[in-house]
């Protein structure tokens, strides 16, 4: 059998629901004429399973999983591994710091463009950006342990 | 009708004030930006400048953030037309003849002609909301448990019908919404769900970071620089008026366009998107010469672009007068609404009636800002067209960090949205349409206690969503859809959803 698209989605659906039920038991269902915090989270469950296991039934109409293209992939996770790092360091670092070592860092790492023509538009880009927020929209962004 | 003419008035007292047209004009010129540039759409737009409307009252806020909303509509072409990519999903099919009309010379006719026909389908949408929206609302007003409870469960199943996906896997994303819109302090018994000791999450996932992850950061993840290049087509300025005989060609393209993109947008789903694909599909199917579609047909501009803007406007039909959203940008300005202190649905009319009105007499502004706007700044766009896209999507990143982190100071909520873009990006690798999951999400709440309280007044008797008339004209109409999905689905009938999704795919 070919393992195909569905039926890898089929089956996340499937042990999602599962673990949500699991997760649900502590949540009392109660009675059909006094619902209880757990009664709609155990019926969207059951019907997040029910239609996981349709997708993998009808799992023969989708791409074989082999032939799903990752080419981009790797910038998919270099983007993500970056914003983590920036999230991590946004309250610690503050918003002009962090967001200028991100964007230089994904101007650098991921685009490979010239570092200092990347650290002045990283520079451009978040100073003006932190005025028009800060004095325009009176709306401050995190200083962090270098700002306020 | 004289009530509403008085009323109206009244909204364009509220319009005219100096600092609501600003806000108007803003909300116009960034949507305008939004539609033109690509990867953002005006979604994530939306969800991005949704905290910089805190400052502001709730009608410049709503005012603004609608302004974002039909601003992307008109921008959206610019790109179509000029560089043969959808600036956002609606103008998929403008791509196809604008493009071609560009190709041939007529790119300033093109983009006037869009300008022009979004200008009378906004207009349309505007008038026909303004005498719809206030007699919808009030008998509304009659609606209890039940009746929303129905109304919420044919919402979901119309997505899932209108939907260019398969119906399991809208339903699945509706489920998935759901489950996060239930996480959370449990209204009615305080129980905690699902927080994992994260007292941020007490409070429930919030919109705006699954909705800046899922459309925003998701489709920056999916989209690689090398991906994005294109061909600027730059009009000249004395090229912009259309000719006598392209004006005579788009006049019912235009009318038919705004007629059909109102009521599709009335209905639940994407509709701003399925509305100019069926006004394409019905262009094509009247026209006397339906081999020049693909090759520059004027109605293939006119109509999917008079249709889409009047589908947005549709859209605010059920928002305004039911408190419900037919889309996920409809149920970011619902939540826009609530942080302003300002409950969507019937009681908008009778308890805000400058919110109301004044923003339904801004929109009427906001179309003529647009038109304003379009034409004559079409220089400007083509320079920020030609900003490379491994340079604008780092500042993307940095909106939608801002965006998320300011509606609550919750660096979890930029945690979630990071989260939700990885999910979104997975979700489009395996053909999932993530805007079923948003509706979801905001639904949940006023579903879940719509039904349970239902069942408590019937004593757990399921039956009162068929002993009261409009809960089971709903429920009927929900069986309906529910049989003509299997229909298609058991006789293999490739429909007008299938060919939409073509459509897309054909174009991304």
């Amino acid at each position: 059998m070919i393992l195909r698209a569905d039926h890898v989605a089929g089956a996340a659906f499937v042990i999602f629901g599962v673990t949500v039920i699991a997760l649900s038991g502590d949540l009392p269902t109660g009675q059909l004429s006094m619902p209880g915090s757990g009664f709609l989270p155990k019926i969207v469950s059951v019907l997040t399973i029910m239609f996981g296991a349709a997708l993998m039934l009808r799992a023969r109409e989708s791409a074989p999983f082999a032939e799903l293209g990752w080419s981009d992939g790797a910038h998919a996770l270099a983007v993500t591994g970056i914003t983590a790092t920036g999230i991590l360091l946004y309250t610690v670092l503050g918003f002009i710091a962090t967001l200028i070592l991100m964007i230089m860092a994904l101007l650098i790492i991921i685009e490979r463009r010239n570092p200092f023509r990347a650290a002045a538009y990283a520079a451009g880009v978040v100073l003006a950006t932190y005025a028009a927020f800060s004095f325009i929209l009176k709306t401050p962004l995190p200083g962090g342990i270098f700002g306020p | 009708m004289d009530g509403t003419l008085v009323s109206l008035l009244h909204g364009f007292a509220v319009a005219l004030q100096p600092a609501n047209l600003w806000y108007a004009f803003l909300g116009c010129l960034v949507g305008t930006l939004v539609g033109v540039l690509p990867g953002i759409g005006p979604l994530s737009g939306i969800s991005i400048l949704l905290p910089v409307t805190f400052g502001l009252n709730a009608t410049q806020a709503v005012i603004m953030l609608a302004g974002i909303y039909y601003g992307s509509q008109y921008g959206g072409s610019t790109t179509s037309i000029l560089m043969r990519i959808p600036g956002e999903a609606s103008s998929v099919m403008t791509c196809i003849d604008g493009n071609a009309m560009a190709r041939r010379g007529r790119a300033g006719a093109a983009l006037c002609i869009a300008a022009a026909g979004s200008f009378i389908a906004g207009t349309f949408g505007v008038v026909m909301l303004t005498l719809i929206a206030p007699p919808l609302a009030t008998i509304a007003l009659k609606f209890g448990p039940p009746e929303y409870t129905a109304l919420l469960v044919l919402g979901l199943i119309f997505l899932a019908y209108m939907s260019s996906t398969s119906l399991v896997r809208t339903l699945l994303m509706a489920c998935l919404g759901l489950t996060f819109g239930m996480i959370g302090i449990d209204n009615m018994t305080g129980h905690f769900r699902y927080s994992f000791g994260i007292a941020e999450l007490g409070d429930g996932i919030g919109i705006v970071p699954v909705a800046v992850g899922l459309f925003g950061l998701g489709e920056i993840l999916a989209t690689p620089s090398h991906k994005v290049a294109g061909e600027v087509i730059a009009p000249k300025f004395r090229e912009l008026l259309p000719n006598r005989e392209e004006w005579r060609q788009s006049a019912m393209p235009i009318a038919r366009g705004s007629v059909l993109g109102f009521i599709i947008g009335i209905i639940p789903g994407s509709a701003h998107v399925i509305s100019s694909f069926l006004s394409y599909a019905l262009e094509k199917k009247v026209s006397k010469n339906p081999e020049e579609f693909g090759k520059g047909a004027v109605a293939g501009v006119a109509g999917p672009e008079s249709a889409n803007n009047s589908a947005s406007t549709g859209a605010f039909v059920p928002m305004l007068a039911l408190g419900i959203p037919t889309g996920p940008i409809t149920a970011v300005l619902i939540g826009a609404l609530m942080i302003h202190g300002v409950p969507p649905g019937p009681q908008l009319v009778t308890d805000h009636p400058s919110v109301f009105w004044g923003f339904i007499a801004s929109m009427y502004v906001g179309n003529l800002m647009l038109l304003a706007l379009n034409l004559p700044l079409v220089s400007v766009f083509v320079t920020v067209l030609r900003i490379p896209y491994a340079y604008l999507y780092p500042m993307i990143i940095m909106f939608c960090i801002i965006g998320v982190y300011e509606v609550s100071h919750s660096i979890v909520d930029v945690w979630i949205m990071l989260i939700m873009g990885v999910l979104g990006y997975l979700l489009r690798k395996f053909q999932f349409d993530p805007a079923p999951l948003v509706l979801g999400l905001v639904i949940a709440p006023v579903f879940e206690q719509s039904l349970r309280q239902s069942l408590i007044m019937s004593n757990g008797n399921y039956f009162i969503f068929l002993g009261r008339p409009i809960s089971l004209g709903l429920v009927i109409l929900s069986a309906g859809l529910l049989a003509l999905s299997a229909y298609a689905f058991l006789m293999k009938r490739k429909d007008w959803r299938t060919k939409l999704a073509e459509a897309e795919a054909g174009e991304s």
